[in-house]
């Protein structure tokens, strides 16, 4: 039976209008994607005891099934214990088979270059207390395969001879080699700075390393300003400052030990002034709040003129390395009083290394000052990659000029086209040059055997050989420079691109791996390639990873 | 019963058929077809155009006077209009099959079967010798005609064609090839030869290889193993180290990996779609140089494209197959 009403009239007829329509205001759009300027209805309280241990979905919502519920076994991992588990370095495997006639990197072999040069394209260990020394400087790395086998060991490179051509020429007459190494994600780069660290220690160097450049900047320790002597205002991170010194003085202990103060410093507490400079190290390392002010005065001792007649007064060449260098060559995480930025360069520790980079804190002693770029955390640092490609280019560059100076001598003198000899010309790889100079290698080798076939004058042989110059990498004239970046790099820095390992180079290392029974099969001659192609043209990580890890 | 001047004249209107541009075979027919003296009493009139243009259409049908049946159509054009007498007239339909259900079917039908007849005594190409050709779809064929023709009908037509079409090419009269002409589809899928691929003066061999939505250009030169793809290393392109191993792996089955440079270009997909169309690219662009690696190619799965793609999604599911999950109302 239908009433003579309709029921929805009635109910509305029932509601005043004024509080209908303040209803309606109050509702919501049935959907909208603006947020709703009222506020949130007030949360329903979980009913105790009821709902505890179940799942928040709704009811019916999900199948119930045992498999569903997450079960929590065991208890939960304490703050910072994945972080230790991930950073872990584990330099040794029990089941790996130890390699007979294995060789060490000894201190015979780093002194004369001779030799080293004899063991090149061969896998040499690092001794026990080099391991030691390394280890205290972390630089032994996670994720770089040393867990894999019964001890560590690496490649000599000739990037490596390089190095240590340069650690003995530092240490015979006292020069400083300054230089960036870039390339590739898993080239080398930071073993060869570890192989560096290796042959200066091995030689009773001082060594300094900042495992990484990436905690300095990226505002996780404490900074305070300070003043320098000039009035500029720097930051100094007290606590990574310590942990920095306490590197040092566990791997150079021994050495430290025996080196006394040789000068007055100003420090905020009162020093014997004979103290050893591991004493003064620990003490810094002890106290955050000291550890600038000792950090300086370690570095002016080390700066410091040596005095091999005094006691204690002797000082040893310094070794300087830094790990992820492109993190101090940009713009930091931290935030000035204006909350404006602050440059890295402006932070005390990687200021420090970046003048010593750059030359501008000298030492007199001899030593090296090296830096690796990191590829797996690459920050965009668009001026240091700049000088880096430009550098590069210029090392290449050379090359070609001395083969277009040697054609001009010759053309000048020649008789006739014939006459000029071509073979270093036509030795010329183009493919080997970085891209820009590559086309012109090209180039030139093309129209000089051009001219050269087509019997052409010498003296349109002359007009091209002047016009030729090759052409480096420009700065884009509308995009803004690092001024503090350009300031170090244009100092006479070298840089080193590591490149991929020949075959002779990836047929030793797998050898190597086959000899620690961590590869399977015979070491043939198809393999190799095989993985060297696979490997991006021997990238040595890569060439790892494909051979060693990789389960199929 | 039916006399024999009917029959013949029924041939005769089969001959005299309505396609203009077989109207100068006429006579040529004559001296083949068995019936020669076709101008009796009755004659197929031009079809009727009811179109107000007389110029180029020709009439549906013909009148003819009782009174002159022997009188050439010349002659009746000439002298038209005026002395019609319409009582007397009689219309003939162009073609016998006029009164059929799918007249220009049956039309079509007649003719193949007059050609086959006519020319079955010509030499014919071994069996599977001959030309593929791609004939017209029933659909087109029924669009075309706008006649309700079945497929038993049009199987028997395309029977024809074929038998037809095994007439050896160098004795091929002219009729066949215009007729079968008239049945091929306009596209002709089977001329489309693929080019060899060649090894070029300086020693590249250039191919081209797809997989999913990716397709991938690659260079192959005579070298020691190097491999660029899109300007990158092999290893800084692809993180994925099986990816790798497939990008190369025609080169790698073949133990030929430190034997040639790889230069690649890829675009489209994802990283397994651009490895494996340079997988294929590859192995085109190898046979190119060693043309005797193609079965040890195929047995290492190199030569066929893989013809899978994302299946599309259907309306009232999620996605491709997946149903919506049930809800308790």
């Amino acid at each position: 039976m239908s009433s003579s009403v309709c029921l929805r009239c009635f109910k509305r007829a029932l509601i005043p209008p004024e509080s209908s329509s303040s209803l309606t205001t109050a509702h919501r759009a049935a959907f909208s994607t603006s947020p709703s300027l009222s506020a949130n209805p007030p949360k329903k309280k979980p009913s105790v005891g009821k709902t505890q241990g179940k799942s928040q979905a709704k009811p019916g919502k999900t199948l119930r099934l045992t498999k569903n519920k997450r079960v929590q076994t065991g208890r939960p991992p304490a703050p910072g214990e994945r972080k230790a588990l991930r950073k872990r370095i584990v330099l040794s495997n029990t089941n790996a088979l130890d390699v007979p006639g294995l060789e060490n990197l000894t201190t015979e072999n780093v002194k004369d270059t001779g030799r080293l040069r004899e063991l090149e394209g061969r896998v040499l260990g690092f001794g026990e207390d080099t391991v030691d020394a390394m280890r205290a400087l972390e630089a032994f790395k996670p994720g770089q395969g040393w867990s894999l086998f019964k001890r560590p060991a690496a490649l000599v490179r000739k990037d490596m001879i390089e190095l240590g051509e340069a650690v003995q020429n530092a240490k015979e007459n006292n020069s400083v080699a300054r230089r960036v190494v870039f390339g590739e994600r898993g080239s080398g780069k930071s073993v060869l700075l570890l192989q560096g660290m290796a042959m200066a220690y091995l030689q009773g160097w001082v060594v300094l390393h900042f495992p990484e450049a990436r905690p300095i900047t990226n505002a996780q320790t404490a900074y305070q300003p300070i003043q320098t002597a000039e009035g500029e205002t720097i930051y100094v991170q007290p606590h990574y400052i310590a942990g920095v010194l306490g590197n040092i003085a566990a791997a150079n202990r021994g050495l430290l030990n025996d080196l006394r103060l040789s000068k007055q410093h100003k420090l905020p507490i009162p020093l014997q002034s004979n103290i050893s400079l591991t004493r003064l190290v620990e003490l810094g390392a002890r106290d955050p709040q000291l550890a600038y002010p000792i950090w300086k005065a370690f570095l002016s001792e080390m700066t410091a003129p040596s005095q091999p007649e005094k006691q204690g007064q002797l000082r040893p060449p310094v070794f300087v390395g830094m790990d992820g260098v492109d993190h101090i060559m940009r713009m930091s995480a931290y935030l000035d009083t204006d909350m404006k930025p602050i440059h890295a360069h402006d932070l005390a520790i990687a200021r420090d290394y970046a003048s010593l980079l750059s030359g501008k804190t000298p030492l007199p002693n001899g030593g090296i000052v090296m830096a690796a770029t990191s590829a797996s955390t690459r920050p965009a640092v668009p001026t240091l990659d700049h000088f880096l490609a430009r550098k590069h280019a210029e090392t290449h560059a050379q090359a070609l000029t001395t083969i277009r100076d040697a054609l001009l001598d010759q053309a000048k003198t020649a008789k006739s086209i014939q006459d000029i000899d071509l073979t270093n010309l036509e030795a010329l790889t183009p493919a080997s040059f970085p891209p820009p100079l590559a086309l012109q290698a090209q180039n030139l080798q093309y129209l000089v055997l051009r001219f050269h076939d087509q019997n052409a004058s010498l003296h349109s042989l002359r007009k091209y050989l002047h016009s030729f110059a090759p052409k480096l990498p420009e700065w884009n004239p509308f995009e803004a420079m690092d001024q503090h970046v350009a300031d170090v790099m244009q100092t006479g820095v070298g840089v080193t691109k590591m490149e991929g390992l020949s075959k002779e180079e990836a047929r030793s290392v797998m050898e190597y791996y086959a000899r620690s029974g961590m590869m399977r099969g015979a070491v043939t001659e198809g393999l190799v390639s095989e993985r060297w192609t696979l490997a991006g043209g021997g990238i040595v990580g890569e060439l790892e990873r494909g051979a060693v890890r990789a389960r199929f | 019963m039916e006399s024999p001047l009917l029959r013949r004249c029924v041939r005769a209107a089969a001959h005299s058929h309505k396609h203009i541009r077989r109207r100068p075979h006429i006579q040529q027919y004559r001296f083949y077809a068995a019936p020669t003296d076709s101008q009796g009493d009755i004659r197929a009139a031009s079809p009727i155009r009811f179109s107000s243009n007389h110029t180029s259409s020709q009439p549906r049908a013909e009148l003819l006077d009782n009174d002159s049946p022997s009188t050439s159509r010349e002659k009746a054009r000439s002298d038209d209009a005026p002395e019609v007498d319409l009582f007397t007239l009689r219309i003939v339909p162009a073609s016998p099959s006029y009164f059929t259900a799918t007249p220009q079917y049956t039309d079509d039908l007649l003719h193949l079967s007059t050609l086959s007849r006519r020319h079955q005594l010509l030499p014919v190409l071994p069996p599977g010798q001959a030309p593929r050709t791609a004939w017209k779809t029933i659909d087109q064929y029924k669009t075309e005609r706008a006649e309700p023709v079945r497929a038993k009908g049009y199987k028997t037509l395309l029977k024809l064609l074929k038998q037809l079409n095994y007439i050896h090419p160098s004795l091929m009269p002219e009729e066949v090839k215009t007729t079968l002409e008239t049945f091929k589809r306009d596209v002709q899928p089977y001329l489309n030869v693929p080019k060899p691929i060649t090894v070029d003066a300086y020693g590249v061999s250039v191919a081209v290889g797809r997989r999913k939505s990716s397709s991938a250009k690659v260079y192959l030169v005579e070298g020691t193993g190097e491999c660029v793809i899109n300007g990158r290393t092999l290893n800084s392109y692809f993180a994925r180290l099986h990816d790798r191993e497939s990008a190369v792996w025609a080169l790698k089955a073949t133990q030929r990996l430190d034997k040639y440079n790889v230069w690649a270009l890829t675009k489209g997909g994802g990283t397994t779609g651009q490895a494996e169309a340079i997988t294929l690219a590859v192995a085109k662009a190898l046979m190119a140089h060693e043309p005797d690696l193609r079965p040890a190619l195929r047995r290492a799965g190199c030569v066929t494209r893989d013809p899978k793609r994302v299946e599309r999604k259907k309306p009232g599911k999620l996605k491709a197959r997946k149903m919506p999950a049930w809800v308790k109302r």
